[in-house]
């Protein structure tokens, strides 16, 4: 039986949410809407009978004291009403706890079918509205037409019997699983076949693949199976395993690269290996904190005797940019589970998040899937969603925005665990398959989630077509399974971990098979959401929230006991072999029999042209400017730029305490409202170490030469761990790379040459500072093709390339945290130090940007002058000389003088004549000293009393006294190198300033 | 001395547990984290333990209202057990999730001893979002609140969507009148917040915080002192170690507030049951 249940707030209670709409409508239409009341639905399709529904109704969706609820529609009047649910086959987390909630309450198990459904209508009134008008709420604000359906009602076409409809979202897939064979009779037809079925086989991929199954030995095998052409399930292995994605294809390829203005080639025949793994080996050996690099789902490294950290950083672009919220709450929960499939596993301790996105206020021609601020508001929900519900705190994060993110934009999330060193006495962070191990899939079931993503989109929708390819992550069913994995790990139950994401069990079988050398998997046996999946899909979807867990035979009573406790599902689906094969059968019969070295047949490296053409030669040059005048209203434009202001807004939605660890907040200061260099978190509680994390994005600079734009991240990543007390000699690193397509063609990708001598010199940057920092890559991972096709006014379309963009994350431990310091002033009458000297370094900056230029003079790093810096900062804040420490980032002293005083609520009082300057005397001048991004540079408070240890510590290093802390709530006033005061400016005018821009966001 | 015996439930999404078995462990108690399914087994008796904690977290995704599903299961399961656990003279504390919990189970308000009917509601923040803040607390000293005595003033974190403390005008009359609001949002100066945001960080009722049963003995908070356990925990503490080196007055690893808030479960536990 279906029964609608609809319920609502009281009607003399503020509804928080409708209150929200209204003022994001006002926002971002302009409607003048009166009133948007809230009314949540619940569709039951279950056989259950009236006293069982009325219980249900009573005792578990209607709050007595502030909900009224009916299984008619309720009559909250409105003019318009707009209803929104989701499409079949989406994942409706509030739907099924509904299901859980609902059988516990009435003691039963809903039987196969039954489902509970959520959705929502939202009742509008304002006397002018129009259906245009709630058209486009409902399908810009509230709905997302790849996930979600919506229905908009007038007062006049409302059926006050029937309502919205009973609205049952059901998948019905009227299909019988079968596998299907693809000849490989000739590379052409095997080429038509992949594209027609998406297999992005890729062509010079297949004469290999062909070589394989029309092998004598192999055709003998498979025979014996009962196999002849390789089957989908095999193709679509192959196509997984092989994909840029997975193998990495891109940072293994062969790069020409030339440099244009020598002429000179060289030839570069793999990034990863050159430029990543043999540094990382490098300074493994040399760190003896290193624990385990390079092959694992993430990094670990040691945190104290009896515990290693784990740290891994992701992206997902693609997912985020069709459905925001769902694409980076799928992002955060993924990257969750990596930690989690380390070495046995390991406890999430934090998490942090890099949006970037085109402006916000974005009104051009071209327009993208989603608009940047409604891309935003997605991901930032979704990851507040997904990192809250998982009870990961998330300290740290950053947001830019840059035009070149309305192609695509990107959502980098990065995630850190904890785990005992040993378990059981065996060290952690080994695991291996063996013969006879069983195959365990936990957590969530398998749909059509994920499957050849890209494409599927752009079919057409049927009521019940699931949209699987778009998922919404379930961080409730996640935090379950972490919790009983670590219980089961504990109990040393557990030899090998591995999560289920890109490939599914494909690649996570299909690679810790690769160990035990084979395994035979029963397709049968994996739980699905709802029949009618093909095998290959079964082999192959995305489905979230699963773990492949591996255990010996003795030990299944126990382990599905635990699973039982801790609620989760387990599903014994496979074992181990040796036997060289991967082999995969259904009810008993083969649909996949390859040999496991398969991968390793010498498919045909991945082959770029890189031309490096220098800045200069690309016309770029220093814009001629004089001294600004009014440096007041400037810096106060600076400080309210949108990638300068204060993201409080959104730092505030997100869960930054819980686990109870938090020692260096997001936000610091006096009245917390100022973003802190770096946060520190105490993993274990019983310890005083600390974790401390910072991460950094400087893509501007790529604009003028990626080399250093990449030293420059890398080094403000370190400076930002330096400032808040970490130790210089434990910093490991995390690499994203997020590049446009690099792959030349003459019409399609005309620059790719350029793009790809950028990632080259990227790559070659990344090595030096790893090599000159000492910093172990402890992961890392690429992201190419962040291009979009916008459709522009006329119908045309126009390819949109995002600036090559590193993020960089860094973690190192903190050996005492009562040692951490944070960036505000805190007593009248400390000196102010500039620690660093300032060059002539504009190119790219916060203020060129500002009045519209792009330089030549791109920040450098000086890597051996600056470490022996970091570590006398260290030494300093360790032995309490310092009582404040901010690093300069983008914008300069111009900003981040401010940032010390409105975090303090200080004055200070700076004099520019006594900034140590570096280089050529004659291009000395206030605006450059003020503005210039020169890395390497801390802004310092230090007690007088402190001031003979501080400058000895510092002597040779580029320490300057450069000023003072003044009284309290005095102005920040900065006198210019002829003496004259050149700023003068309140604390509450800069906070004003730095705060105003998204104060009034929710 | 006998061990006071703490109980933290888990499972299901509850998320602090850990950090509150650490300040139960810090204050002076023996605590056990619980899963909700090995106490509904019977695995686990309660009987055994002195002080059980609903901790915070989202249980159940929190979909269907915080803490509301939560509530119905352990009402359903082990309702009768708790109840006896009140009656017996110990303490159940909820924090968060587990105050939004102890009102869907009818524990709270807990009028004329009946500890089943929802009177009090937590809903969503009037700001519209989570919202994760420090906020300033004020102890109303007539409370017979077991877990606030002795506390005057101080500071916890806040991290919620659904904080807002609502009930009908007669049953905030009678909340106040029999001093069952035990914690109240206040401002600096430890005045009452007056429903000022973001010192009121979700709009409730009366800068209602904290309330208790009429016997003190049960107690719901929506902020969490368990995130206060080690004084660097405190948003401002780089600045307090600073004025004490200035003033040369260092103090030695003072216990803090959130702990303290424990210690008079623990202590009350030694000095009536035990």
């Amino acid at each position: 039986m279906q029964k609608r249940l609809e319920i609502r707030l009281k009607p003399h209670l503020n509804d928080a949410e409708g209150h929200g709409l209204r003022k994001k409508a006002e926002a971002y239409f302009g409607l003048a809407i009166e009133t948007v009341r809230t009314i949540q639905i619940v569709t039951l399709d279950a056989d259950l009978s009236d006293t069982q529904f009325n219980t249900i109704k009573n005792d578990l969706f209607t709050n007595p004291v502030t909900q009224e609820s009916s299984f008619d529609p309720l009559d909250t009047p409105f003019d318009w009403c707009i209803w929104v649910g989701f499409r079949p086959g989406v994942r409706d987390n509030a739907g099924s706890t509904a299901v859980e909630a609902i059988e516990d309450i009435l003691g039963l198990k809903f039987k196969e079918g039954e489902a509970v459904y959520t959705s929502k209508r939202y009742c509008i009134t304002g006397p002018n509205l129009t259906e245009k008008d709630m058209k486009a709420l409902a399908s810009e604000l509230l709905a997302n037409d790849i996930i979600q359906q919506y229905s908009v009602f007038s007062k006049e076409s409302w059926d006050k019997n029937n309502g919205v409809g009973l609205r049952v979202s059901k998948v019905k897939l009227d299909h019988t699983p079968t596998v299907s064979t693809i000849t490989v009779e000739s590379d052409e037809l095997l080429r038509t076949i992949s594209n027609e079925r998406n297999l992005a086989l890729r062509s010079q991929d297949i004469p290999v693949i062909r070589n394989y199954f029309l092998r004598d030995e192999v055709k003998k095998d498979r025979a014996a199976m009962g196999l002849s052409d390789p089957t989908d399930v095999e193709l679509e292995y192959i196509s997984q395993s092989r994909s840029d994605h997975c193998n990495h294809n891109t940072f293994q390829g062969i790069f020409r690269y030339t440099d244009l203005t020598t002429g000179e080639t060289e030839v570069e025949n793999n990034l990863f290996k050159t430029y990543i793994k043999e540094p990382t080996l490098y300074l493994k050996d040399k760190k003896d904190w290193v624990v385990s690099v390079l092959w694992d789902n993430a990094g670990i490294g040691r945190f104290d005797e009896n515990n290693n950290y784990v740290i891994t950083g992701e992206t997902h672009n693609s997912p985020s940019n069709m459905e925001a919220y769902g694409g980076a709450i799928t992002g955060i929960v993924g990257v969750y589970r990596d930690p989690l499939g380390t070495g046995l596993g390991a406890k999430l301790v934090m998490g942090s998040y890099g949006f970037c996105v085109a402006d916000r206020e974005y009104s051009g021609d071209y327009q993208p899937n989603l608009h940047p601020r409604r891309l935003l508001d997605g991901v930032i929900e979704g990851v507040k969603d997904g990192g809250n519900k998982s009870g990961i705190p998330t300290p740290f994060g950053q947001i830019y925005f840059e035009k070149g993110y309305l192609g695509k934009s990107l959502v980098f999330v990065t995630a850190l665990g904890i785990m005992p060193a040993t378990v059981n006495g065996n060290p952690s962070h080994e695991k291996r398959t063996t013969k006879g191990d069983l195959i365990i899939m936990c957590g969530g079931r398998v749909g059509k989630d994920g499957i050849h993503g890209v494409t599927a989109s752009s079919e057409v929708f049927s009521e019940n077509t699931p949209a699987g390819h778009v998922q919404i992550g379930d961080p409730y069913t996640q935090k379950k399974m972490h919790d009983f994995i670590l219980d089961a790990r504990d109990e040393g139950i557990i030899v090998f971990i591995t999560d289920n994401g890109g490939g599914g069990l494909s690649s996570s079988i299909g690679e810790s098979a690769e160990i035990s050398n084979g395994c035979h998997v029963e397709l049968e046996k994996v739980p699905l959401k709802y029949n009618g999946l093909d095998q290959w899909e079964i082999w192959i979807s995305e489905s979230q929230e699963r773990m492949t867990v591996v255990i010996q035979p003795e030990n299944l009573d126990r382990f599905m006991e635990l699973s039982k406790k801790h609620a989760v599902e387990s599903s014994v689906i496979g074992t181990y072999t040796d036997t060289g094969k991967l082999h995969i059968t259904y009810h008993g019969k083969t649909c996949a029999y390859v040999n496991m070295d398969l991968l390793s047949e010498g498919f045909p490296q991945w082959e770029f042209d890189a031309e490096w053409q220098a800045p200069e030669r690309r016309g770029l040059f220093e814009p001629v400017t004089n001294e600004p005048k009014d440096y007041n209203t400037l810096i106060l434009d600076l400080l309210n730029r949108p990638n300068i202001c204060s993201k409080e807004w959104v730092t505030r939605q997100y869960d930054h305490e819980v686990q109870g660890g938090s020692v260096i907040k997001p936000l610091m200061g006096k009245e917390r409202d100022v973003a802190s260099d770096a946060s520190v978190v105490r993993p274990v509680l019983s310890s005083e170490r600390g974790l401390a994390f910072s991460q950094a994005l400087l893509p501007t600079y790529s604009a003028i030469d990626a080399y250093h734009m990449t030293t420059c991240t890398i080094d403000e990543a370190v400076r930002r761990l330096i400032a808040v007390g970490a130790d210089p000699d434990q910093i490991g690193g995390v690499d994203n790379f997020c590049w446009p397509d690099i792959q030349f063609h003459p019409e399609k990708n005309p620059d790719g040459k350029f793009k790809a001598a950028q990632l080259v010199r990227s790559c070659r940057a990344l090595k030096d500072m790893c090599m000159a920092y000492e910093i172990p890559l402890l992961s890392g991972k690429d992201s190419m093709y962040v291009d979009g096709h916008l459709k522009g006014r006329y119908g045309e379309t126009l390819k949109v390339s995002a600036l090559e963009t590193m993020q960089f994350s860094a973690s190192a431990v903190v050996t005492d945290v009562k040692h951490c310091v944070s960036l505000d002033a805190k007593m009248e009458g400390d000196l102010v130090y500039i620690v660093g000297e300032t060059a002539d370094q504009l190119g790219g900056s916060e203020y060129y940007e500002h009045i519209g230029k792009i330089g030549l003079n791109v920040p450098q790093v000086n890597a051996a002058h600056f470490m022996p810096r970091y570590r006398a900062m260290a030494r300093a804040i360790e032995t309490g000389l310092v009582a404040s420490v901010h690093g300069v980032y983008r914008g300069g002293l111009a900003v981040h003088l401010p940032m010390v005083a409105i975090a303090g609520c200080f004055g200070m009082t700076i004099r520019l004549a006594d900034v140590l300057w570096e280089g050529d005397t004659a291009k000395r001048r206030d605006d450059r000293i003020l503005f210039s991004e020169t890395p390497g540079r801390f802004i310092v408070t230090v007690a007088p009393k402190n001031k003979m240890l501080f400058e000895k510590l510092f002597s040779a290093m580029g320490a300057k006294h450069v000023g003072e802390v003044t009284r309290e709530n005095d102005p920040l006033a900065i006198i210019g190198s002829q003496g004259e005061e050149k700023v003068r400016l309140s604390v509450s005018s800069m906070k004003h300033a730095y705060k105003k821009r998204f104060g009034d966001e929710i | 001395m006998s061990d006071v015996n703490v109980l933290v439930l888990t499972g299901y999404g509850l998320n602090c547990d850990h950090e509150t078995a650490h300040a139960f462990q810090l204050a002076g108690a023996v605590s056990t984290r619980v899963h909700i399914n090995a106490l509904i087994a019977g695995e686990v008796k309660l009987d055994g333990f002195h002080i059980l904690t609903f901790g915070g977290g989202f249980s159940w995704g929190d979909d269907h209202g915080a803490g509301v599903v939560q509530a119905v299961r352990m009402k359903t399961h082990l309702g009768k057990a708790i109840e006896a656990f009140i009656q017996s003279g110990k303490l159940v504390i909820g924090i968060c999730n587990g105050f939004q919990t102890l009102v869907n189970m009818g524990l709270l308000p807990g009028f004329d001893n009946d500890y089943r009917s929802r009177r009090v509601a937590l809903i969503h923040n009037d700001c519209g979002n989570f919202r994760d803040d420090w906020v300033a607390l004020k102890v109303n000293e007539k409370s017979p609140c077991v877990f606030t005595q002795g506390l005057d003033a101080m500071e916890y974190p806040i991290r919620h969507g659904e904080g807002k403390f609502y009930a009908e005008a007669d049953v905030i009359k009678r909340l106040t009148d029999q001093n069952q609001i035990a914690l109240r949002y206040a401002l600096k100066d430890g005045s009452t917040a007056n429903g000022k945001f973001p010192e009121n960080p979700n709009g409730s009722v009366d800068d209602i915080a904290g309330i208790c049963d009429a016997t003190g003995r049960v107690f719901g908070l929506m902020p969490h002192p368990e995130a206060y356990s080690h004084p660097v925990n405190h948003p401002a503490w780089t600045r307090q170690k600073e004025a004490a080196i200035r003033t040369g007055i260092i103090p030695d690893n003072p216990e803090t507030p959130g702990i303290r808030l424990f210690r008079n479960g623990v202590d009350y536990i030694r000095n009536n049951i035990l």
